[in-house]
């Protein structure tokens, strides 16, 4: 089980003669994950580490019927790239590209929503399920079991670096993950906190979550309240990265884009207090979670 | 994001044919007073810098005459706004205002949405407006993919109680001020007070304009007036900032490397990536240890890169020790890393055995660089322990060499 994807994935990289989408695909193939095809305009016939590529999206459909698509190209053509997946019925679509415009964002962010597409990103390291051995993007690298074995874990984390090591604290404590999902580091992305929550609540493999959080947003607001509401009942367990951040002026950005506190809007100590009256357990140290998690599970 | 300053948001807005005050650019208290003669009548002058909240900071000055205006300018250019020293000042005439209005948009996260704030109150900030006149204030989301049509931005008008002419023209001005925000990439357009003046016309008196740093590429129009980096800091960049801004500009499609200074400090913070560097600040500051700077270093950056940041961090005054650290990266070249910042301590002659430097280093090629840091005589961990164990032996380190009594300050 795990969230979103397994086995049975029918994965497309769109862009996929980059060098970092080349690199990716070995990665990906060496780990066991199948990847259908690749579509880079003007390359169609040539392959990539054996997986063809095709001169548009739709002609990869007609061949492969791919239901996922990494979309590695620069920022300045991914709301085409996006638009083009919509098109084609491409079901979940993970944005890896970092620096996305917000006007084109919230353009594609609709047009998905609209078509009842789920986007992962933008500026995503990617999103794992170990017990399928199937991944998405970067994660993992070419050394994936170090950080990712199977287990009742949920990963969430709004920093690409911490979904691995997260995941591999989870490791060091003697479990595993049900899936890891890098959520992105932008202010705009597809799928929040909450969204995921929703999501590892239905999985039977998941016990209980870790969350990795920053300043900025509000998506740890909306996801104890969504717990509020009973729309997550599993154990929760929350780090909130950059307390320093609050004792700076007002406007500063630290870490990712979406990490700028304004007022009261996005402050950790805040999003702290509400994801613990929602009986969350947040952690004052990181390396709590080991013992945090054995508690937990047992 | 990048402000801009008023005399360019104005222009900008000049150009899509929204009426502002006539103004001018004075660097002098003379420049001040020929503008000032110039435009002819009282005069409002502004400190430009990339700061709100101006009028608060007394940063807002009148004149009735040229001799008042060269007099005020004079005192703006002595100023400090918020950090930021006044190097220019912005002479405009003074409008005969009837009414203060709020006008802006920016966008709603959440919402993942455009969103204009409109009300016929202004003059006084959006905090303050959403707390005491909430039932004068409209929040209104834009279809991303639609835009603003011009019979909704007559609506929003409308729904606040304006009629008539100024209907018409408030309706006329709200769609080009959405189409400045949506033409520049603007992440933030404010109009505040949007005046309507005695003889009923409206004047965007004051404007805020801030434009998306991801977006400039496509923006050659904004290249001079947004600087790259200055959305990051609370002050203007200081002279290593902008250095370590040039190093990381130098090869900009390889890897980030982001400096930012802390005032004081002893220990040299060279962390990735963006969540990473958060933790272990947090984790150092708890464990009672002091970083002199901030940094994000991630993407698999070139030596280069690594090598001009790893100077720019020592090179500050006052460090005393290095602290490396990262997650466990994805695609990081650990054993690049480790190449970079060893040679920045050989071409700084620090003895990473008398000069602490901690290292945790898990990722890609990791075993290369467990070599290279040990034969450097660098105390080095890759996965056999946590971020946090790192940075308490860092703060170990530093009590070690130094001692624990000057660290009570």
């Amino acid at each position: 089980m795990g969230i979103l994807i397994d086995r049975n994935s029918r994965i497309v990289i769109q862009g996929i003669t980059g060098r970092e989408a080349s690199m990716v695909t070995r990665h990906t193939l060496a780990y066991g994950t199948k990847i259908v095809a690749g579509v880079t305009p003007g390359k169609g016939g040539q392959d990539v580490h054996g997986v063809p590529v095709y001169d548009t999206l739709k002609a990869a459909c007609r061949e492969h019927a791919p239901d996922t698509s990494i979309i590695y190209v620069p920022p300045a053509f991914v709301y085409d790239a996006v638009a083009e997946a919509v098109a084609n019925g491409i079901r979940l679509i993970l944005i890896p590209t970092e620096n996305v415009p917000q006007k084109d964002a919230v353009k594609f962010l609709r047009l998905a929503e609209r078509a009842g597409v789920r986007i992962v990103g933008p500026n995503t390291v990617g999103m794992i399920n170990p017990g399928e051995r199937v991944k998405l993007g970067a994660i993992g690298g070419d050394n994936v079991e170090r950080c990712f074995v199977p287990g009742p874990v949920g990963v969430i984390s709004r920093s690409g670096g911490m979904t691995a090591e997260v995941s591999w604290m989870v490791k060091r404590a003697g479990y595993g993950v049900s899936t890891s999902v890098s959520i992105g580091g932008d202010a705009l992305i597809g799928s929040t906190i909450k969204d995921l929550l929703a999501l590892f609540e239905a999985d039977p493999q998941t016990k209980a979550v870790v969350v990795f959080s920053e300043p900025g947003t509000n998506q740890e607001e909306e996801a104890a309240a969504f717990i509020l509401e009973g729309g997550y009942t599993k154990p929760l367990v929350a780090y909130i990265a950059g307390r320093f951040t609050e004792d700076m002026p007002e406007g500063t950005v630290f870490g990712h884009a979406a990490a700028i506190i304004s007022g009261n809007y996005g402050r950790p100590s805040l999003k702290a207090a509400r994801l613990k009256e929602a009986g969350a357990c947040v952690l004052e140290s990181f390396d709590d979670l080991i013992p945090t998690l054995k508690k937990i599970l047992g | 994001m990048g402000r801009l300053l008023e005399n360019h948001s104005k222009q900008l807005l000049k150009g899509a044919g929204i009426p502002v005050p006539a103004f001018e650019v004075a660097a002098s208290p003379a420049e001040a007073e020929a503008a000032a003669r110039r435009l002819g009548g009282p005069v409002v002058l502004k400190a430009l810098v990339p700061v709100g909240k101006r009028g608060k900071a007394g940063a807002v000055k009148f004149a009735a005459t040229p001799g008042e205006a060269a007099q005020a300018a004079g005192e703006l250019l002595k100023m400090t706004v918020r950090n930021f020293p006044v190097e220019k000042v912005l002479v405009e005439e003074k409008i005969k205002i009837a009414q203060e209005w709020y006008l802006s948009i920016t966008y709603d996260k959440s919402k993942k949405a455009p969103v204009i704030i409109a009300s016929t109150r202004g003059g006084i900030d959006v905090e303050e407006l959403s707390r005491s006149y909430p039932e004068q204030m409209i929040i209104y989301q834009v279809d991303p993919l639609e835009g603003l049509l011009s019979y909704q931005a007559r609506e929003i008008w409308s729904d606040l109680g304006v009629g008539g002419g100024l209907l018409v023209s408030a309706g006329t001005l709200l769609s080009r001020l959405y189409k400045v925000f949506d033409q520049y990439d603007a992440y933030l357009l404010e109009v505040n007070p949007l005046a309507v003046t005695e003889s009923g016309e409206l004047v965007a008196a004051a404007t805020v304009m801030s434009v998306d740093d991801s977006a400039v590429y496509r923006q050659s129009a904004l290249a001079d007036m947004v600087q790259l980096g200055s959305e990051r800091a609370w002050r203007p960049l200081t002279e290593l900032e902008k250095k370590m801004v040039a190093v990381n500009e130098a090869d900009p499609y390889r890897g980030t490397a982001r400096y930012t200074e802390m005032p004081d400090g002893d220990i040299g913070f060279m962390c990735g990536g963006g969540g990473g560097s958060l933790l272990l600040f947090d984790t150092l500051l708890s464990l009672g240890g002091r970083p002199a700077n901030y940094s994000e270093v991630g993407g698999n950056p070139p030596e280069e890169k690594v090598y001009g940041l790893t100077k720019g961090i020592l090179s500050k005054p006052g460090v005393k020790g290095l602290f490396v650290a990262h997650n466990i990266t994805n695609n990081t070249q650990v054993d690049v890393l480790a190449r970079g910042i060893i040679r920045a301590l050989r071409d700084l002659n620090i003895d990473p055995r008398t000069f602490p430097v901690v290292v945790r280093e898990a990722g890609v090629n990791d075993a290369v660089a467990r070599e290279l840091f040990l034969a450097a005589g660098v105390e080095y961990y890759g996965d056999e322990i946590t971020m946090t164990e790192a940075a308490a032996r860092m703060v170990a380190r530093m009590r070690e060499a130094y001692g624990a009594g000057e660290r009570g300050r």
